[in-house]
């Protein structure tokens, strides 16, 4: 084999360092983008570093900061809330929507491209638009939704002053604009499912009703938790539609975590609390998708 | 219970017709096979049958009650499809239970048909388990027994053997026809494969592009096909066929050759001269001494072990004969071979009628 060519080819390797050495570029690139990024950010959170006072030098305060966010700081804790809220509220929303979407969707249509566009168009749309657009709609002036509500005799409501119905519609928005994601990712969950198993289970006596609760959810399932896990990550995220929205107002109570973080690092530059305050949505996160995995895995066996 | 009434039956897709008009009484408890090639509309009428496609013309009856609007759940029948369909994310009980639930059956009784039929499968020891967790063969003896939970007026078997390799089909073969005789329901199966059609069958109808060729207990459609087609599709080999001028005393084939027709076999009601194709099946091309005998080259044989085919020429066609292995020709020489002419078949040479009043 080998001893007679001198020359070691690529093939002479073992299929384990082969493997390693394939693997390498992208190894590279993850350490480059996700490992690099987020050892630089721990390291920041545990220093007092605050680029607004003049001759800033960051000093070593170890936990100082993470103590302070969990114990002392309400301001966390509300944004936090907010968070929680509207993660818990928006992804079973944006769930039942999508999926009514992609049911819609899956029809036997003659021409199903209209419905497929209108379907991703929403998710195409920037996030700072959509919230944009709707803080059009439901200004208290000349937005649309006053003017509908006039018209039909009913008075106009200051949704952007009342702190429910400023996080109801930014739920709502919300809502609306990511239910496309689900619809997209739950539709082809919806292809995958065999034709021949509704002939079986109609056969079998069952109405459309039923082969939706016995056939279509149940084979659904995996592209449910795979929808959800993605939507939940990006929930607990969320940023650009209720600082385009509200701003965070009426007083905070739309501010969420993202945007809590972001005033703190770039709008009072406190870099090293900023970034105590990121960490610990990294690990929320972090807790999230386990969760789900665990959920995936423990389905399979 | 259990009888299926097909009337003037057609269906369409759009504005191309699949099947033509078909008319088929199927009595209680009658297990008859719809055989045919690709295309031919068997599993389309099934699938009528079943209520998972629409009629467009012609009305089904099962027990004189017309089903054309009724849902398949309306129906009181059971499928069992090609590639199974079982539910992936049920477990085998739940999977052979899954009608009676669908229908309000109280647990215990459930249990103890799913029970019952997973004995007489022999899935007993499989309840548990979920469907990828199985073999084809399994998968398709719960398939079967999802159906027979049921307890349907009929049952429809759609090709449900052609995904299972050649030994267990065979044996599943004999499976079903045993559960027929032990269930005494009325069964209906389609599959494009003779040899099911006639080791299962009460009746075989065998289907072409859309029609009824010819219906008939397995001995009828072997013995005495109706047309050149059900005789080529039957047989295996199938039967050789030579076009073929008939005379007062002979038929006389392209090449000149002819063969003496016994006084009591002449064909009924064909002049003289008439163009006719002949038939006959490789097993009654023998070299027994018999009246009718013509020299052929032999060309190839192909020994199977209880027999010897062997293949003939006449003229530029070619037939093929089925020998006991020791007096079968050797490929090279002319050899003397008797037809025997009690057998022979008589096609038109336009529409594939059998003519000539032959039968048996």
């Amino acid at each position: 084999m080998s001893s007679k060519s001198p020359r070691r080819s690529i093939g002479d390797l073992s299929e384990g360092t082969l493997g390693l050495l394939m693997l390498l570029p992208a190894i590279l690139l993850l350490c480059l983008i996700v490992v690099y990024p987020v050892g630089r950010l721990m390291y920041i959170s545990l220093f007092d570093w605050r680029m607004s006072l003049p001759n800033a030098v960051p000093a070593f305060v170890g936990l100082e900061h993470y103590i302070y966010a969990l114990t002392d700081d309400p301001k966390f804790w509300d944004a936090v809330y907010n968070t929680v809220l509207i993660t818990i509220i928006t992804v079973p929303g944006a769930l039942v929507v999508g999926l009514g979407l992609a049911l819609v969707a899956n029809l036997p249509f003659k021409h199903r491209w209209p419905t497929r566009l209108a379907l991703l168009l929403p998710w195409a749309l920037p996030l700072v638009f959509a919230g944009l657009i709707f803080r059009w709609f439901f200004n208290y002036d000349y937005g649309l939704v006053n003017d509908i509500l006039q018209r039909l005799g009913f008075g106009k409501v200051l949704w952007g002053t009342d702190p429910n119905l400023a996080f109801f519609t930014i739920c709502l928005v919300i809502i609306w604009k990511s239910s496309s994601f689900m619809a997209m990712i739950l539709l082809a969950g919806l292809q995958t499912i065999p034709r021949n198993l509704y002939e079986a289970a109609k056969v079998d006596g069952a109405t459309s009703w039923q082969c939706f609760w016995k056939i279509t959810l149940p084979m659904l399932i995996p592209s449910m938790v795979v929808a959800l896990v993605f939507r939940t990550i990006t929930a607990i995220q969320t940023f650009d539609i209720p600082y385009a929205m509200t701003g965070g107002g009426p007083g905070g109570t739309t501010e969420t975590l993202a945007m809590y973080i972001h005033k703190t690092t770039i709008d009072f530059l406190d870099f090293g609390y900023g970034s105590a305050l990121a960490m610990l949505m990294f690990l929320v996160s972090l807790g999230a998708t386990t969760i789900y995995l665990r959920i995936i895995q423990g389905d399979k066996e | 219970m259990g009888s299926v009434s097909i009337r003037k039956v057609v269906k369409s897709y759009g504005a191309v017709p699949v099947i033509h008009g078909v008319d088929l009484e199927i009595r209680e408890g009658e297990f008859v096979v719809f055989v045919g090639p690709s295309g031919c509309g068997k599993s389309t009428l099934l699938r009528m049958i079943a209520g998972l496609e629409t009629i467009t013309g012609g009305e089904i009856a099962i027990d004189g009650k017309v089903v054309n609007d009724l849902p398949p759940r309306a129906r009181d029948i059971a499928m069992v499809f090609q590639d199974y369909a079982l539910y992936p994310h049920l477990s085998v009980r739940e999977n052979m239970g899954f009608g009676l639930k669908l229908r309000g059956t109280p647990a215990p009784e459930i249990e103890a048909r799913v029970g019952d039929a997973a004995r007489i499968l022999k899935i007993d020891h499989l309840l548990d388990r979920k469907p990828r967790q199985l073999s084809g063969g399994q998968r398709q003896r719960v398939a079967m027994g999802r159906a027979i939970v049921r307890k349907p007026k009929v049952f429809l078997f759609d090709e449900p053997l052609s995904n299972l390799d050649a030994l267990l089909r065979s044996e599943v073969r004999t499976e079903i026809k045993k559960l027929h005789q032990h269930l005494k329901s009325t069964i209906i199966f389609v599959t494009h494969d003779q040899v099911e059609a006639m080791t299962l069958a009460d009746r075989i109808v065998v289907l072409k592009g859309g029609h009824i060729d010819q219906v008939g207990p397995p001995d009828t459609i072997y013995n005495a096909p109706a047309t050149q087609f059900v005789a080529g599709f039957t047989g295996s080999p199938p039967m050789n066929f030579l076009p073929a001028e008939l005379t007062d005393t002979h038929i006389r084939f392209e090449n000149g050759q002819s063969l003496a027709i016994p006084d009591q076999r002449r064909p009924r009601g064909l002049p003289s001269g008439s163009r006719v194709v002949f038939g006959i099946r490789p097993e009654h091309v023998s070299r027994a001494d018999g009246a009718a005998q013509l020299d052929m080259p032999v060309t190839l044989l192909e020994p199977l072990g209880s027999d010897t085919l062997a293949f003939l020429s006449v003229g530029e066609r070619e037939i093929v004969g089925r020998f006991v292995p020791e007096l079968a020709p050797r490929p090279g020489e002319t050899a003397r071979i008797s037809i025997d002419m009690r057998k022979y078949h008589l096609f038109d040479q336009d529409h594939g009628r059998a003519v000539g009043s032959l039968d048996g």
